[in-house]
């Protein structure tokens, strides 16, 4: 293992955090072992081109970047009636066994040395339960990450024929002066027939490191629809991933990316296909400007079982600047020929005709290349079901572009 | 009324060892005519009207292209005296936009994520604002700051600038109705979709909110079915009845022209006008072809 482990992380470490949250037994026994795998676990895997590794997580140091006893985050949680919105503490108690069962269910603790890291270390995050047939809207989680290292967990569940629409939005607090990091994890076990959108909002400070992985399970006949918003942050790392493992569940996973300045985003969307009638749909949409630089992979990898499979990928990016960079590596796996599908990326810039345009109509060149970026993101606009999300989202990049 | 005069312009594609496209054309363009401008592929027609437009693709190596302006040519508003005759070719495109320059596009592009409404009206609001600060130089620069910033790709800009929401969709919906068209096209984004007949009405569309002084029309016809040449007919003959507007359509076909009744023609040959009279001509050339030109051009020569 190449990342350091930081001298302050022990077991003792663990346990402490542990008994400040009152916790039971299994979830220690899984944040230790989590811990004790770290020696083993490799950082996530990245893109890597001739000559070049886009993004190097070796370089994170973790020994300065992760305090783990001294997390803060000042969170908000609205729940609608009939769904259990609630942080990992209060559920606990009234929701132990269903929470025993199904954490790290669908993102396993030790894929990796940073998913490792926060099952460990994790101090925040929600737990979403949304019960058989219940239709709720609108679940809106608002977190300001307040301390030099934050860890997240978010569990949801979804019953049979129930539906739900979440916006999860992480932004900065409380100023510190050195560089950060924050993870997330989310997993999504999407039971019978039920339906999931996840949105999620990333605009923390330029000092912090992300890490993000989000995965779901869909069960037979479900939907699980991801927006996944990045903004923020100095070094994004993202990863979106759907198994599709009923017959006829599908999913979206809508990406929108603006990076600026030097920041990195290394963003990936991935939905494997493993049974029959399954659908999924990635799209991404992203702009850079200044010296910002994105790496994106996207894959959809159709199973032997998978047949009848419908899976559509297209990435977009736009360049508003000659420094920055892009490499995009759209990836498709097909293990069963009963498929029809399609990928595409594309890398460029502002199209000059439409510039003129739009130009020739009186509206000023700045004015008109905002226009045209703003309705590039358009397309990922129109999925967000939350109100509120889309609102936040269409002006950070109105404010990024003045 | 408003003169456009091309002088002598000498053009060539603005790129090492560009080509030469114009090889001194001279033209004069006044309110309230229509003009035809005719000629074979490649002889300059598109370039022309692009370089009055400002296309950044092209490069003016000699003469000028000047806009003239009366008193009577912003409705109420008065043009001060050392602002009535302006050279094109100092001004960037959305400035020539703003003082009554209008070109309509052979192939428009087709904007994805701009609703029509919301481009219109970002429009209308710059050309009114970027006018006044031509006119009588006012720098209000922070103001257009300001007034940017809430826009968004759905509704377009919330602050209400000098044309207001509800103002704004009554009189797109008068425009229309006189062009004949459906207005679910008004929530559409911008020629997204739309098909070549309705993109060119979309064109006439946009030169009748923004009532240009003058309209340069590039193949407006082309792949137009007789119904819709029709309707864009009635939308051009419109443009110079009731906003005065003048024309200059640059076309291949002497078709549009038995609906736009043209007061003059012009034949362009190897980036030059080489033949100018009235309607006649355009019936002239339909007969005998562009070889008759050519051969009494260079005959005479």
């Amino acid at each position: 293992m190449s990342a350091q482990l930081p001298a302050n992380l022990s077991a003792e470490t663990v346990r402490e955090i542990s008994d400040a949250r009152d916790e039971p037994e299994w979830l220690l026994e899984t944040r230790l072992e989590a811990l004790e795998a770290l020696d083993e676990l490799e950082l996530p895997d990245v893109i890597q081109t001739p000559g070049r590794r886009w993004t190097n997580l070796e370089a994170l140091d973790f020994e300065s970047l992760v305090d783990p006893l001294n997390q803060a985050d000042e969170t908000t949680r609205e729940s609608p009636e009939g769904v259990v919105v609630l942080p990992f503490t209060e559920a606990l108690s009234e929701y132990g066994d269903l929470i025993e069962e199904r954490f790290g269910s669908v993102v396993d603790p030790q894929s990796n040395y940073l998913t490792a890291l926060s099952a460990a270390l994790f101090t925040t995050g929600t737990f979403i339960y949304v019960p058989e047939g219940v239709d709720a809207e609108d679940v809106k989680i608002r977190a300001e990450m307040n301390s030099r290292s934050l860890f997240s967990h978010t569990l949801v569940v979804t019953e049979k024929s129930s539906s739900v629409t979440i916006l999860e939005a992480v932004e900065s607090g409380d100023s510190v002066d050195d560089a950060r990091y924050f993870s997330n994890l989310v997993e999504i076990d999407a039971g019978e027939n039920s339906y999931v959108q996840y949105g999620s909002l990333q605009n923390l400070d330029e000092e912090t490191y992300t890490y993000s992985l989000k995965r779901a399970d869909a069960d037979t006949y479900s939907t699980v629809n991801w927006i996944e918003g990045n903004l923020g942050s100095r070094l994004t790392r993202s990863d979106v991933e759907t198994e599709l493992n009923g017959e006829a569940s599908e999913t979206k996973i809508v990406g929108a990316f603006f990076g600026h300045d030097d920041q990195h985003l290394d963003v990936n969307a991935r939905v494997w296909h493993k049974a029959e009638n399954t659908t999924a749909d990635l799209v991404t949409r992203g702009v850079l400007d200044d010296e910002a630089r994105s790496v994106y992979e996207g894959v959809q990898d159709v199973g032997r079982d998978a047949w009848s499979t419908n899976s559509y990928q297209r990435e977009n990016t736009l360049m508003l600047s000659d420094q920055s960079e892009a490499d995009a590596s759209p990836k498709l796996i097909i293990n069963n020929h009963d498929t029809e599908a399609s990928h595409a990326a594309s890398v460029g810039q502002v199209d000059a005709e439409d510039l003129f345009y739009m130009v020739s109509r009186s509206i000023p060149e700045e004015q008109a290349r905002n226009m045209l970026v703003e309705g590039f993101f358009v397309p990922v606009l129109e999925e967000i079901e939350v109100d509120e999300f889309r609102d936040d989202l269409e002006e950070l990049i109105a404010a990024r572009l003045r | 009324m408003a003169t456009l005069e091309i002088k002598n312009l000498h053009a060539r594609v603005a790129e090492e060892d560009g080509e030469q496209i114009l090889r001194g054309v001279d033209l004069e363009v006044k309110s309230g005519e229509i003009h035809a401008l005719m000629g074979p592929n490649g002889s300059g027609k598109s370039t022309t009207s692009k370089i009055i437009a400002g296309h950044p693709a092209y490069e003016v190596t000699d003469g000028e292209i000047l806009l003239h302006l009366e008193d009577d040519d912003f409705g109420d508003l008065e043009i001060p005296d050392d602002a009535r005759t302006w050279n094109l070719l100092e001004l960037e495109p959305n400035e020539r936009a703003a003082l009554g320059i209008f070109l309509g596009f052979q192939y428009p592009a087709e904007i994805e994520g701009v609703t029509m409404t919301n481009f219109l009206r970002t429009a209308l609001n710059a050309k009114i604002d970027e006018r006044e600060e031509l006119l009588f130089g006012e720098d209000d620069e922070e103001e257009e700051e300001e007034a940017g910033y809430d826009t968004s790709p759905m509704e377009g800009n919330v602050d209400d600038g000098e044309v207001g929401v509800a103002e704004f969709q009554k009189l797109l919906k008068e425009k229309m109705d006189l062009l004949d068209m459906d207005e679910k096209f008004m929530q559409r984004y911008l020629n997204a979709g739309f098909s070549g007949g309705e993109k060119k009405q979309n064109e006439v569309l946009q030169a009748a909110i923004l009532e240009p002084s003058i309209a340069v029309l590039d193949e407006i016809d082309s792949g137009l079915d007789i119904d819709r040449l029709q309707d864009v007919s009635k939308g051009i003959n419109a443009l110079r009845d009731e906003q005065g507007t003048g024309i200059l359509q640059i076309t291949h076909y002497q078709r549009i022209l038995e609906y736009v009744e043209p007061d003059h023609v012009h034949i362009m040959l190897d980036g030059k006008v080489v033949k100018s009279g009235d309607a006649s001509l355009a019936s002239d050339l339909e007969d005998k072809g562009y070889d008759w030109v050519r051969e009494e051009v260079y005959e005479a020569a």
